[in-house]
């Protein structure tokens, strides 16, 4: 079994990577998971991993110059496929092979989490989204966050992705039981999870460890756990996604 | 709303109000800014946004289409960017009597809640207000998540926002060759 899953948000700072990681720690207890930086210019999933070190990373395998077992590196539980962060990787980068990446991570893990750019202005930042079986959308309890989650959700729907659910992070205050209700009016999934703004959050990312690694006792943490057990994996084959990912066409930059 | 000209020192279209409410502190800006989302669907052709600033603190905010001010002008332009944004200087003086109209002024902190979404602009906004300006504590924190439901309830706008979404997605699919994946 498989699926992809593109945790996304149309905005900068909602805490995506964070709840990438911790959603992947969580979702580690009971599947073979595997985390992929797909914000391939911006990349932040090597910091959160205490992989900023690495040589190899996703940019070498989307530039042609290594294979992807080279790229990916067992930590905390989880299959990581971090991204770099110089601009020469950034430039030499073709995203498009990242179908390539997906189909080929799909033949040896259950779940697959692509971390998403925040934006939607271009092909490389809704490659992921168009690709993903499922999205998670992350959003904070804010008017701006919610209108770009609605535009993502469209942008999914409209490639046949659903959505799995949404996520609201770094919730100040109380009430949000009722803002979740009448988000889920509008979204294709239900409410994954509230997790609360967090101090060790930061200290986490600070000292390079996935929040469920740095604090697993904290509030932040039980909230990621909840949310991962409220997440439904489907069964897909790994054939299957392998063939989709391979034939989805993706024509070069004119 | 009557506001003099004033200095013309930008006019540009950015895809998030974060970016002018951060350089407009960091400045340290009196005068206004002039909101103009430049989606048609989602208001009246003449719908605009304008918020003052004191030392680059916002003060007031009136909305042009609706013809509210304070907190619902913010609700009012709070929509998915991009934003074609001006920003006038002004002497302080000019802006003193629009300051003192009650119903027109904001919470330091509510554009970053409202328009850009961002708490933490949010939170230094506040730090850097004059202490004779409430600082919100009663009136803006506590109540984010009253502004998010208002917004929720608002059930033609969100549908505007889907549409504009929905045809955006399709054009953008056929211009990256992306309606067969």
């Amino acid at each position: 079994m498989v699926e992809v899953f593109a945790v996304a948000s149309g905005k900068g700072g909602t805490g995506k990577t964070t709840s990438t990681v911790a959603l992947g720690m969580a979702l580690a207890e009971r599947y073979d998971v595997t985390v992929v930086d797909a914000d391939t210019g911006m990349a932040n999933l090597l910091f959160h991993a205490g992989l900023s070190d690495v040589e190899t990373t996703l940019h070498d395998v989307l530039a042609g110059s290594a294979a992807v077992g080279a790229a990916a590196y067992e930590r905390f539980g989880m299959t990581v496929v971090p991204c770099g962060t110089s601009l020469d990787g950034f430039r030499d980068a073709d995203p498009t092979r990242l179908r390539d990446v997906v189909a080929t991570l799909a033949a040896d893990t259950d779940v697959i989490l692509l971390d998403s750019p925040p934006a939607l202005d271009s092909r490389a930042a809704v490659l992921p989204v168009v690709m993903a079986d499922r999205a998670v959308i992350v959003l904070q309890p804010t008017i701006p966050a919610i209108s770009d989650g609605l535009k993502v959700q469209e942008y999914a729907t409209s490639y046949d992705t659903d959505v799995a659910g949404v996520l609201f992070n770094k919730v100040r205050e109380d009430g949000i039981e009722r803002v979740a209700e009448k988000t889920e009016r509008y979204f294709g999934g239900p409410t994954l999870g509230a997790v609360p703004e967090s101090e060790r959050a930061r200290e986490a990312r600070r000292a390079g460890r996935p929040l469920l690694a740095h604090a697993p006792d904290c509030e932040a943490a039980a909230a990621y756990r909840r949310a991962a057990d409220s997440l439904s994996v489907r069964d897909g084959t790994s054939g299957e996604v392998a063939d989709r990912f391979r034939s989805a066409v993706i024509p070069e930059p004119p | 709303m009557r506001l003099p000209r004033g200095r013309l020192r930008k006019s540009r279209v950015v895809t998030d109000p974060r970016e002018p409410l951060a350089e407009l502190l960091d400045r340290g800006v009196t005068g206004y800014a002039v909101f103009e989302p430049q989606d048609s669907l989602l208001l009246d052709a003449d719908g605009r946004g304008v918020v003052t600033f004191d030392d680059g603190i916002p003060v007031v905010a009136y909305h042009t289409g609706t013809d509210r001010g304070g907190p619902p002008a913010l609700a009012d332009l709070a929509v998915p960017g991009p934003y074609h944004i001006s920003v006038y200087e002004l002497d302080g003086t000019d802006l003193a009597t629009v300051h003192e109209v009650d119903e027109l002024r904001v919470p330091p902190g509510m554009p970053a809640e409202r328009l850009a979404g961002d708490p933490a602009l949010a939170d230094s906004t506040r730090r850097a207000a004059p202490a004779e300006r409430p600082t919100g504590a009663e009136t803006e924190s506590g109540d984010e998540h009253g502004a998010v439901e208002a917004f929720l309830d608002d059930e033609e706008k969100i549908a505007a926002i889907q549409e504009q979404a929905r045809q955006e997605a399709k054009q953008r699919a056929a211009e990256w060759g992306l309606n067969d994946t």
